[in-house]
């Protein structure tokens, strides 16, 4: 997969124009339109409502690995651009229940991503919520909505898998599951050994994922290492109720999701993980304290999807107009 | 008294000057002492004066203090150098020859980063006396080799990367007055970010600038959480700006006089101090690993009453350094009440680092707040800490002989803390320990189980 030296890929990037006319990028267009209807027709047939996405509002999701979120000046004062939908999510899944959005995402990531091969600055998540479930309802409809995109888009698209030459090693579920705690004693008897309650680093994750030939379940990251939202569990402190679904094969993370916080005096205290005043969330404290129901949901990259369904080297294929960190580009 | 005598008493009592100001600074700092440094350099450490030379002088201790202090300072404690000196011996081993004062080694690691000295410039904000210097006080450390702190409010008061004021410098150019001098793979800069810079945040710009990106890759960046300042613990920032300052930074500070509706040359700025719990602060530091991880991670404190349970998170959680700000430390700004009456004492904090030792926590400590001079750096090593930070001195000698009487302001520094180690009959900075200092206050020298020297 990624190998470390990857160059940026200025060259490949400042002519887009022409690889979206190339016959195989044209097929993995064709394989990621595919996937979207199968993505659609799994939760629509599960009683999900589409939304709109939100694309600005005043605050977005702080809890990105390292990334700056794009502001944009609204009549005098600032706007940000949707880095993920999270808080919006909440917001609907009080009204509807079952609900997600096709969300564009911007993330202005640190120029060391421009070379993992999977990381872009612009992209697409199925940002998916549901009042009421658990964490491990999350994970259940994580990898329901996996086994039927992959599954749907051999149906729908097989003639372009074909030509593309990609099998994909049909795992099935339910998929393996394993905490992070496990998954940092597997990277320790590697000779990886990372910091606890830090996020699994990329060049680790990727490590991981080449162990597996099918999804695999990383879940209950440590307070600290994932975004003040992810719920913490009531009777282990410390510990989140939260997950990864990482691809196998070193094509790394698929899912990030979650159970949430949704109480009003724990968001408050979380809130400051971030170092922030918590009056920069005012909507989202004043929406907590009338009351919403508990949920989970998770975020599954279209990109990121396409890449692991095609076998693409880079997620900068695996979408036309990619925009990659650093690189100015159409 | 008559009446216009008692109004004309009331009125000379009543305004405080700049000039009485500065008097008080002068008087209770040795700007005198750090002047002759940032002149002379090293030329200034004997106490000639004018009138006297090197074979006519008769000198000896100056016995007296300059006034009566409130608390104890560093100034209580003094070295002990012994006659028998194995380490003294281990040297001379190595040279094969009798080891002067210049053979000892100061080269010292500083919260991830290495330094020439054990010995930082103190992370300074954004007032005007020291934004006005910063260029050179930037360039002064770098050159020096020695790491640099940069204070909270510079980018959010005078524009990241665009001048919010055509004379002052941005927090970028500040920045780079460091960068552009750094002595590879000497230095590093350590950033803070307060909760109004976090609303735009700082750090995250900082970690996605190409400019900077080069000195992550290098390990030359550091964030800096402050959870306070020596002069005015559990209070936020709080300075004077204009009113079109005043009026683009509203709803990000607490302004008590409305800049739209009251009308004022400077208005009083106040930001937050943070609300922390444990488990807060472990939070924070765990989430600045996972989204800087080529960030070191510094820690500011003040002098709180519970930093030993601070310290404990710190070491915990691998903390590159924690820099302990005593309650005399310098400020551009802060109400006489809090400097009067809030928080430990710099020596008070130092026996709280020695406690941290004592009872095997890992974390790095810097020590700062009022500390001026060679003596002060090796008493704070030999009480625990692992170096020290300075602040006001470098503002004097920036203002002396810009980045030249910082560089002469440091090697006078470098002298005496080399001539001081050395006299101790050690040659490196980590040998330096508790045997080597002792009190000239009985109560003092139980507190922190050194020898009374009397006794």
């Amino acid at each position: 997969m990624s190998d470390p030296g990857l160059a940026p890929p200025q060259d490949h990037l400042r002519t887009s124009y022409r690889h979206v006319r190339d016959p195989r990028m044209q097929k993995v267009l064709r394989v990621q339109a595919a996937l979207g209807s199968a993505i659609r027709e799994y939760l629509d047939g599960e009683g999900f409502t589409e939304l709109l996405p939100p694309i600005i509002g005043p605050v977005a999701d702080p809890g990105i690995r390292g990334a700056k979120q794009a502001t944009i000046n609204f009549y005098g004062r600032e706007y940000k651009v949707t880095s993920s939908a999270i808080l919006y999510k909440q917001m609907m899944a009080a009204s509807l229940g079952r609900i997600y959005f096709f969300s564009p995402n911007v993330r202005l990531e640190p120029l060391e991503t421009a070379s993992t091969g999977r990381h872009l600055v612009e992209f697409v998540q199925v940002d998916i919520e549901e009042a009421g479930a658990t964490y491990e309802d999350a994970m259940r409809r994580a990898e329901d909505l996996v086994e039927h995109a992959t599954h749907g888009v051999r149906a729908r698209a097989g003639g372009e898998l074909e030509a593309i030459g990609r099998r994909l090693n049909g795992g099935g579920t339910p998929y393996k599951r394993i905490s992070y705690e496990e998954a940092l004693r597997i990277l320790a008897d590697h000779g990886r050994e990372i910091p606890y309650a830090t996020e699994i680093p990329w060049a680790e994750e990727e490590f991981l994922s080449t162990r597996f030939q099918a999804p695999f379940f990383i879940y209950d990251y440590p307070r600290g290492s994932r975004g003040f939202y992810d719920r913490e569990h009531p009777d282990r402190p410390g510990i989140l109720r939260d997950f990864d679904l990482l691809y196998p094969e070193g094509y790394g993370e698929a899912i990030s999701g979650a159970e949430r916080e949704y109480e009003y005096a724990r968001v408050i205290a979380r809130l400051r993980e971030t170092g922030e005043n918590p009056s920069k969330y005012e909507w989202y404290l004043d929406m907590l304290r009338e009351g919403i129901p508990p949920s989970s949901g998770f975020g599954i990259g279209v990109e990121r999807l396409t890449r692991y369904v095609c076998g693409l080297k880079t997620v900068w294929e695996a979408r036309p107009y990619p925009k990659v960190a650093g690189v100015f580009s159409p | 008294m008559s009446e216009p005598l008692t109004k004309l008493f009331m009125k000379v009592a009543s305004v405080r000057s700049a000039a009485a100001a500065g008097r008080t600074f002068l008087e209770s700092y040795p700007v005198d002492e750090i002047i002759q440094k940032a002149k002379h350099g090293k030329d200034a450490l004997y106490p000639f004066s004018d009138l006297d030379e090197y074979g006519r002088a008769l000198l000896g201790a100056d016995i007296s203090v300059k006034q009566a202090t409130r608390f104890s300072t560093l100034d209580e404690l003094v070295l002990l150098p012994p006659i028998f000196t194995p380490k003294r011996l281990e040297r001379m081993t190595e040279l094969a020859r009798e080891p002067f004062f210049s053979d000892v080694d100061l080269e010292t690691a500083i919260g991830g980063f290495r330094s020439r000295l054990p010995l930082a410039m103190a992370s300074m904000g954004s007032t005007d006396v020291a934004h006005s210097q910063s260029p050179h006080l930037g360039r002064g450390a770098a050159e020096a080799g020695i790491p640099m702190g940069m204070g909270e409010n510079i980018a959010t008061v005078w524009g990241y990367a665009r001048r919010t004021k055509a004379s002052m410098p941005t927090f970028k150019q500040r920045l780079f007055a460091y960068l552009d001098h750094v002595k590879e793979p000497l230095g590093g800069v350590v950033i803070q970010q307060s909760v109004e810079d976090a609303f735009d945040e700082l750090w995250h710009k900082v970690y996605t600038d190409p400019d900077v990106e080069p000195f992550f890759r290098k390990g030359l960046v550091a964030f800096e959480v402050k959870l306070g300042q020596g002069a005015k613990p559990g209070l936020g920032g709080e300075t004077k700006v204009s009113r079109d300052a005043a009026r683009s930074l509203k709803g990000k500070y607490y302004f008590p006089d409305d800049p739209d509706t009251v009308e004022l040359d400077l208005y009083e700025r106040h930001s937050a101090p943070g609300t922390y719990t444990e488990e807060i602060l472990r939070g924070q530091l765990r989430s600045l690993r996972t989204n800087f991880p080529r960030a070191r991670i510094w820690i500011k404190t003040g002098p709180f009453r519970d930093l030993l349970a601070m310290f404990r998170v710190a070491s915990q959680e691998r903390i590159d350094a924690v820099l302990v700000d005593g309650k005399e430390g310098g400020t551009g700004m802060s109400p006489v009440i809090a400097l009067k009456d809030l928080g430990l004492p710099t020596l008070a904090c130092l026996k709280r680092i020695n406690d941290a030792r004592l009872e095997g926590l890992r974390a790095p400590f810097v020590l700062s707040g009022r500390l001026f001079d060679g003596g002060h750096v090796v008493k704070a090593l030999a009480l625990g800490a692992n170096a020290v930070a300075f602040g006001r001195p470098f503002i004097v000698a920036v203002g002396v002989g810009g980045a030249k009487g910082i560089r002469n302001y440091l090697e006078a520094t470098e002298v005496e803390i080399r001539m001081l180690i050395s006299s101790l009959g050690k040659y490196k900075v980590a040998d330096v320990s508790h045997e080597d200092v002792g009190s000239l206050d009985r109560a003092l020298a139980d507190a922190l189980n050194i020898p009374f020297v009397y006794a």
